[in-house]
């Protein structure tokens, strides 16, 4: 194979538009860095690719002959490997069985089976890349991430009647240190001279510029740009990638900053993060942003009490915070929307109400433990008002609302008991614009009335639009912070590809 | 509404009511008499009392395989201490005891641990069955070391004379039970937080919710249960074996189980419960006086309980 093309490709999901007439050229022997956003694009192309979405219109070539992927079976027929964070390995098996779980097991006799053989094709496979240092039978759970990525990569080369054509790596390096990842890219450099084609996600712009000789760009669903990488710098690409600036839309702050502190962290480190220093006076929100899984998770652990403070000091409304878990910080008027609304704050099947009360039942109460009804109907009827809720009733089983008025019932929820401190991880993940621009209102009320808020966001637009000051985090610690004057997309971004001085 | 959607919700209240319909018919003049429906209110008390409190652990989404072997080691543990001579109301005080600690230690496996209930309380499952055997060195406990007293109370009720009939004490110990119950789960704080942790175990936990305690506490009240149900046993055959609870467990799962197939989301619900319950006693009383070989009605009632479920599997895909 000497060529794959995607042409036309477009697809939506109801009124959003995920790709829109993007046009595609994969060379064999090339790396094709994709680049974008969240939210631009290359999730959705690399499902269609993997035959798990069906694009609205597509033509697909190889060579210049048509092809269709209408499934997962077409797509792997077709030679396309997929390999990302999240890898398909059965720990518990040898690292030669995980590379057949995809292939029939070579037979003695139609009944044994032939381990010798299989030892011997996984050593094979994994000796074409030059991968030499893996066992074949060790069980895979004794491997490192990225030597079990390696596995992965390696267990498409077993059958050698049809070569595998194209190699899709949906950021492979989040997860890998700087060896595993010096050793993921000889690999990859050895599957270019085989003649595969190579498309390459990753955030990490240095990466890109090292490995890729081609970049594309997505944008809100747009084919940007395509060009050689060589022809390309760290500038260039975030320009392409933002367009232009969005800051606009968002609503404009009213009413000065308060001195007085709500909440002050010195020195906080605990098992997962290290060196965090902020503070939030009344009404501010400071920002949190940094590289995917950076430590904006464990900021949130830490104050809601979840991972334990091994080191420094949590100060709120001028006391020792010593939080025991999240009922003690709710209980202290901290509230959490979570980042997986689906996953970690809602009961999808329960009701509007029962979802809105959760954490105030005992607050809600009859003489601690009867349930008041009528309280609860009163306060979820009010906080739905306030939120701008578009539903049926509080009986209402949460599944049935929309994204987006799910997470406001999450709101909702969180404002409850008049928080001082709110606490938001990707609060308009999966949310429509209109239900966004409720929410970027909601927080400007919030602060208005002394609420202290922190916000982190992957939308970077997002943080500069609605964040006083913004903690840049990197590998699990604090970078630094920055005051949101004139501060644009790029220069933020800048900042998470800096490297740190030492 | 469509027809599915009908069956999906009311399809095990029509099963029950035609089995109602087809025994009334078969036997006109014996089942749907008075006599006979206390009657089958009595035999199912004690599964009742388990199944009401398996309730409890099965919102959050957990089992207790433990309930039968506990009602035995309850049962065992009241008679042994009656034919050393105390008093009935420290038998009874330490039977509920041992049942509220077992239950507790059930919790603390599953919930402090971490093992999963399956496996957990199929470990005391055996361990409380052997402590029965042990305790009560293997043999029945009867006769003149089980106090009449206590006996009495199961052959004695309510009457009511107006009606020409008696409630049996053990009848209306289980629909006491049941209130409280409803009332622990439906009206209580406590009983949302056990609905929010079966909802969602890690919201629940994010939002507050202290989910290893009141996992714990579930459990505990789940063995205080069936040690109730132990007592009320030995009361009615006026002796205790270190068997005795043994066929509870599966009929109180299968219970709660057919009781979900009614309830809006599938969730369990103390009074859907109740109607499992009555299918399951039902359908037994209703059996036996058929003369339907017992083999046979164990190949029905298992049959029965997968159907139902199976059709409400079968809708929820659907929707």
């Amino acid at each position: 194979m000497q060529k794959l093309e995607l042409l036309n490709l477009s697809k939506s999901f109801s009124a959003f538009k995920a790709l829109s007439d993007v046009n595609i050229e994969l060379l064999s022997g090339e790396t094709h860095a994709l680049m974008g956003e969240n939210g631009a694009g290359k999730t959705t192309l690399i499902k269609i690719l993997a035959g798990i979405l069906k694009p609205d219109q597509m033509v697909m070539k190889i060579d210049n002959n048509i092809q269709k992927v209408n499934s997962a079976i077409d797509s792997k027929n077709l030679g396309f490997n997929f390999i990302h964070q999240e890898l398909n390995i059965v720990s518990y098996l040898s690292v030669a069985e995980n590379m057949f779980l995809s292939h029939p097991y070579p037979m003695r006799y139609g009944a044994l089976i032939n381990w010798n053989k299989i030892y011997k094709l996984s050593k094979d496979a994994l000796k074409k890349l030059d991968i030499t240092h893996i066992n074949v039978e060790d069980k895979c759970a004794s491997l490192s991430t990225g030597d079990q990525m390696l596995v992965k990569i390696a267990s498409c080369l077993i059958k050698t009647e049809t070569s595998p054509t194209l190699y899709v790596f949906d950021e492979p390096t989040a997860a890998l240190t700087i060896q595993e990842s010096e050793k993921l890219f000889k690999v990859i450099s050895n599957l270019k001279k085989k003649k595969a084609i190579i498309l390459y996600v990753s955030h990490r712009m240095n990466e890109i510029l090292e490995i890729s000789d081609r970049v594309t760009i997505l944008r809100d669903g747009l084919n940007v740009l395509t060009e050689e990488s060589s022809k390309l710098s760290k500038e260039k690409i975030i320009r392409s990638m933002i367009g232009k600036d969005l800051s606009d839309n968002f609503p404009k702050k009213t009413g000065k900053l308060n001195d007085k502190v709500i909440i002050e962290v010195s020195n906080g480190h605990t098992k997962n993060i290290k060196n965090i220093n902020f503070k939030i006076n009344e009404g501010e929100v400071l920002g949190i942003s940094g590289l995917a899984n950076s430590g904006q998770r464990e900021i949130f652990n830490m104050l809601m009490g979840i991972d334990n403070l091994v080191k420094g000091k949590l100060n709120f409304l001028n006391k020792i915070y010593k939080p025991t878990g999240p009922k003690d910080a709710w209980k202290k008027l901290i509230s959490f929307v979570p980042r997986e609304r689906r996953r970690d704050a809602l009961i999808l099947k329960m009701s509007v109400k029962f979802n809105t009360t959760l954490p105030h039942y005992a607050k809600l109460s009859k003489f601690f433990f009867l349930a008041n009804k009528k309280k609860e109907n009163n306060i979820t009827n009010e906080l739905s008002k306030k939120v701008q809720l578009k539903y049926k009733n509080n009986n209402q089983s949460i599944y049935q609302l929309s994204g987006g008025n799910q997470q406001k019932v999450v709101f909702g929820r969180a404002l409850a008991s008049n928080p001082k401190l709110l606490l938001l991880d990707e609060p308009t993940r999966g949310v429509d614009v209109g239900a966004k621009l409720d929410i970027y209102k909601l927080i400007r009320k919030l602060t208005k009335n002394g609420c202290g808020i922190i916000l982190n966001s992957t939308d970077l637009s997002e943080i500069i639009g609605m964040c006083d000051r913004i903690l840049v985090l990197k590998n699990h610690e604090q970078y630094k912070i920055i005051e949101n004057l004139d501060v644009t997309t790029k220069d933020l971004l800048s900042n998470f590809y800096e490297e740190k001085k030492i | 509404m469509n027809i599915m959607n009908i069956i999906k919700k009311y399809g095990t209240l029509i099963g029950f009511l035609s089995i109602i319909i087809f025994f009334t018919i078969n036997l006109p003049t014996t089942f749907l008499t008075a006599n006979n429906l206390i009657n089958i209110s009595q035999q199912i008390s004690m599964l009742a009392v388990v199944a009401f409190t398996m309730t409890i652990v099965m919102v959050m989404n957990d089992f207790d395989l433990s309930v039968g072997s506990m009602a035995s080691l309850s049962g065992i543990v009241a008679a042994v201490l009656f034919s050393m001579g105390y008093p009935i109301w420290i038998g009874i005080i330490a039977a509920l005891l041992v049942g509220i600690i077992g239950g507790l230690f059930n919790g603390f496996l599953v919930s402090i641990i971490g093992i999963l209930p399956f496996v957990a309380t199929l470990g005391t499952l055996t361990m409380f069955s052997g402590f029965a055997f042990l305790v009560s060195g293997g043999k029945t406990i009867f006769g003149r070391d089980i106090p009449t007293e206590f006996s009495s109370f199961a052959r004695t009720g309510l009457e009511i004379t107006s009606l020409d009939i008696k409630i049996p004490f053990l009848s209306i110990l289980a629909l006491l039970i049941l209130l409280i119950v409803w009332f622990i789960l439906e009206q209580t704080i406590y009983g949302r937080r056990l609905y929010a942790i079966g909802g969602n175990t890690e919201a629940s936990f994010l939002a507050g919710i202290k989910v290893k305690q009141l996992r714990l506490s579930a459990f505990a009240l789940t063995g205080l249960g069936a040690a109730i149900a132990g007592l009320m046993y030995s009361s009615r055959v006026a002796s205790s074996n270190p068997t005795q609870g043994s066929g509870l467990m599966l009929e109180a799962i299968a219970a709660v189980f057919l009781g979900m197939t009614m309830s809006e989301e599938g969730e369990p619900r103390v009074l859907f419960t109740l109607l499992g319950v009555l299918i399951l006693g039902v359908l037994d009383n209703g059996l036996t006086q058929m003369n339907v070989d017992s083999y046979i009605r164990e190949i029905l009632i298992g049959f029965i309980v997968i159907l139902a479920v199976a059709f409400s599997s079968i809708t929820k895909r659907r929707n």
